[in-house]
């Protein structure tokens, strides 16, 4: 069939679109590691990897959840605090006893739990998203501090810091932990119809609620994803750092939304992927790994970052307008 | 001096490239010679040699996607054209940009409000030429001013209002008057009526009359055949990005207007057989809500019940109540015999109702996401094995409702904001076709759509009249309604005024029940 004349050429199918991009974001990554490879004589060792791995898996994990709240055209900017927060509840449970199964799944219900206070507070008490994650960033890092008092508890059980540090195959843990939560988010995301819901809720949540998806479960779910993943990753931290603070994970929050973001997610809802915000985690990874090992001062490093989403997404706007 | 008029000499004032410029009534003040306008390899606007004359009412006609958009935006700047030659006064001019037509008199009000719904009324008409005194507002002053030019229009609003706070209509009639303040010489309307009431078209009317007495040239496109006859001195049809021909409205008919834009005859257009009536399917009982009170009604298989009435008379909220979204209040829905209780949309769609609410924009459409996924949504529960879309299924009930309405596409993962009206509101169907249902209800299905598309959703309400559907169809077009439904419901505030049998009541006496005099 023609194509309606008056109306500007229709946009390419999206997936080929995606692909394209995700392509020029793989080969962005790809150069920094080549470029690296060749500026400095320790990128390319086993113990850099891994390092790098290891601090790129946390952040990767936190844009995953970000990502499915920002489809919704929603933002959570608590999951920093919870971070600390969840590392702190582990410790304090390890502290009182509590066998480390119990205390992680404890863990990973409270994460659950803030998810669906910011699902309440946003269905039911009709807060915007900013507002109702931003008190929670707050209150949390409070109450943490609250339990600890201001200081940190540390963890004795050497098993759980041990992990942390462990490879497996050869991979570090960490990363391990990475695929662990991708590969069920991408079976819900791309293929599960919750995922498309996700999608429709972002775009026009009232056609959505007409079309008979439960729109009010639909939010519910992308802030659970989000505090969860958070959640975990405090574990995660708590294993890395072996000890429990309030103020750790200051400003991952805004790690997560650039990674998301920098791997395609549209802020205004509607479009975005799992493999995007993966592969932003990992960039900006592999510029925070990099700028360390050039001995460029870590205030550098934030500043190249803010500049790296610039022109990323700016890129990514042209682009979007070159296919209308 | 009228108060419009001041403020046009206040513009005026201020040296424009208009200036000296005005040409005498009659004579031609914009030609367009071979002008032509592609995307890529498509051809939106073959070339077309169209004249405007100085103070006439040019009324363009022509289905969705026959060019009409493609021609505005290149009169006003917003695209530039690929070949051809644009006469304004009789010199070439480039119109490169939005700010050099306006520069040179040439305004558009479009379908779709382009103003800042925080401001208020005032705010709006002076935005971006606010009235100032050593670099601060004169906020009174513009108020009074704006006051002053409203009444003056006979435009019944508050300048000191919150534009939000108006009806869409309303709002629809304070960019008017924004053109109407500029100094326009040349304004074009694009389906300004879509969206407003009949005393609000009348308005707008005596408007547009009045504007053409002060000289200014009017180009209207519109899809209602009798307000072209109504107020346009000539008429051009465009059709499929073709100019076929230009009229004098004096001197032709709606048939031959039609069968220039579409090669079709108008009886074709409303498409009535011959169904039988079966059972009752849905029955309404004293139902109550919010937007409506104590309706009762029935609708039985085989049978269009219309819905007739100005907007914000309730037909819209007495749907929404009935498909659960503002649930009723007080009264009793019967869905075949039964009493039930419709709590959410889920409840009415497990039951076999189906709804293309009133805006495809605001209620219809996931605009930013692909044309398959808008079709599939209602129906991912039955695409889906355990928690899995079975991605086979999903592309063949996309492919297939595109296939059966013909929706113009060149593949089902296009984002439905890159098509047309008459297109998108297909989508909104596809997606209940592929649902499914005893009762579907169409509010104003076909706002924006051009004729071809009509008659096929026309024709569609008879397929499923036969395979033993009911449908209520709600309209603000009152042949429409009137043409096609078995019986005719008439609402006023909230409340059912009126019902008879097919062609029992003449348009008038529902006309009358309608606006209730």
């Amino acid at each position: 069939m023609a194509i309606t004349p008056s109306e500007p050429v229709a946009a390419a199918p999206r997936r080929g679109m995606n692909v394209l991009f995700s392509l020029t974001l793989i080969g962005l990554l790809l150069f920094l590691w080549i470029a690296l490879g060749l500026g400095t004589a320790s990128f390319w060792t086993p113990l850099n990897i891994s390092n790098l791995l290891r601090q790129g898996a946390m952040t990767a994990i936190l844009a995953v959840g970000q990502t499915f709240v920002i489809i919704t055209a929603g933002i959570d900017l608590s999951v920093g605090a919870i971070v600390g927060f969840s590392s702190v509840i582990l410790a304090y449970l390890l502290q009182a006893g509590v066998p480390l199964g119990i205390a992680i799944a404890l863990t990973l219900l409270m994460g659950i739990a803030i998810g669906v206070f910011h699902g309440f507070g946003i269905v039911r008490m009709g807060l915007p998203p900013f507002i109702i994650t931003l008190a929670t960033l707050t209150s949390l890092r409070g109450i943490g501090l609250l339990i600890t008092d201001g200081s940190t508890i540390s963890i004795t059980h050497e098993g759980f810091t041990a992990f942390s540090r462990a490879n497996f195959l050869g991979i570090p843990s960490l990363f391990w932990m990475v695929i662990l939560v991708a590969v069920p988010a991408y079976i819900f995301l791309h293929l599960s119809r919750w995922g498309r819901y996700l999608f429709a809720v972002g775009s026009n949540s009232e056609a959505a609620r007409l079309s008979g998806v439960n729109v009010n479960r639909t939010i519910y779910m992308a802030y659970i994803l989000s505090a969860t993943c958070a959640a975990f990753v405090g574990i995660l931290l708590a294993s890395r750092i072996g000890i429990g603070n309030a103020t750790q994970a200051e400003g991952w929050e805004l790690q997560a939304i650039a990674s998301s973001v920098i791997g395609g997610t549209s802020l205004f809802g509607a479009v975005g992927s799992i493999h995007g915000p993966l592969i932003g985690a990992f960039i900006l990874a592999t510029i925070n790994n990099g700028a360390n090992l050039l001995n460029v001062n870590s205030f550098w490093q934030r500043i190249i970052t803010g500049l790296l989403i610039i022109v990323i997404v700016y890129f990514d706007q042209l682009r979007r307008r070159g296919s209308r | 001096m009228t108060s419009l008029e001041q403020l046009a000499h206040r513009h005026d004032d201020s040296p424009t490239i208009t200036e000296g410029n005005r040409v005498p009534p009659g004579s031609p003040i914009l030609e367009l010679k071979g002008l032509q306008k592609n995307y890529g390899y498509v051809q939106a606007l073959k070339p077309a040699t169209v004249t405007f004359l100085a103070g006439e009412v040019h009324a363009i006609v022509g289905e969705n996607g026959a060019g009409k958009s493609t021609l505005i935006k290149l009169l006003t700047g917003v695209i530039t054209r690929t070949a051809g030659e644009i006469l304004w006064c009789g010199h070439p001019v480039a119109l490169a940009t939005p700010n050099e037509a306006i520069a040179r008199g040439i305004n558009a009000v479009h379908q779709e409000v382009v103003l800042c719904p925080h401001l208020t009324v005032a705010a709006n008409l002076f935005l971006g030429d606010e009235i100032n005194r050593n670099g601060l507002m004169r906020k009174r002053q513009m108020e009074k001013t704006a006051q002053a030019v409203l009444d003056d229009l006979g435009f019944h609003l508050p300048a000191a209002a919150v534009l939000s706070s108006l009806t869409i209509g309303q709002q629809q009639l304070v960019a008017t008057a924004r053109a109407a303040m500029r100094g326009t010489q040349f304004l074009i309307f694009d389906e300004p009526t879509a969206y407003l009431t009949r005393q609000e078209s009348a308005q707008l009317f005596k408007l547009i009359r009045r504007l053409q007495s002060e000289g200014v040239t009017i180009v209207y496109i519109s899809h209602r055949m009798e307000e072209v006859f109504e107020l346009a001195d000539r008429v051009s049809v465009l059709r499929d990005g073709t100019h076929v021909g230009t009229r004098l409205v004096g001197e032709t008919n709606e048939t031959e207007l039609i069968a220039l834009m579409i090669n079709r005859s108008i009886d074709q257009i409303y498409h009535k057989e011959d169904v039988p009536f079966g059972e009752t399917i849905l029955e309404a009982r004293g139902l109550s809500g919010p937007g409506f009170e104590n309706v009762s009604l029935s609708v039985r298989s085989g049978e269009i019940v219309g819905l007739y009435g100005l907007i914000g008379a309730g037909r819209s909220e007495f749907a929404l109540g009935l498909y659960g979204r503002h649930p009723a209040t007080a009264g009793e829905i019967h869905w075949m015999g039964r009493k039930v209780d419709i709590k959410n949309e889920r409840t009415a769609m497990d039951i076999g109702i189906a709804l293309a609410p009133e805006s495809r924009r605001d209620q219809g459409l996931c605009l930013n996401l692909p044309i398959g996924l808008n079709i599939n949504l209602p129906v991912f529960g039955r695409l889906s094995r355990g928690p899995v879309i079975s991605r086979g299924q999903e592309s063949a009930n996309a492919d297939q409702q595109i296939r059966n309405l013909a929706i113009k596409t060149p593949h089902r993962n296009v984002l439905v904001s890159s098509m047309s009206g008459g297109n998108q509101q297909k989508v909104v169907i596809g997606k209940w076709l592929s649902h499914g249902a005893r009762l579907f209800i169409f509010d104003e299905p076909t706002v924006g759509v051009d004729v071809g598309t009509k008659a096929e959703i026309y024709r569609l309400f008879a397929t499923l009249l036969k395979q033993g559907a009911g449908i209520i169809l709600i309209s603000s077009y009152l042949p429409e309604v009137y043409e096609l439904a078995d019986r005719l419901h008439v609402f006023r505030r909230g409340q059912l005024v009126g019902s008879h049998d097919f062609h029992a009541a003449s348009h008038e006496d529902v006309l009358a029940e309608a606006i209730g005099v």
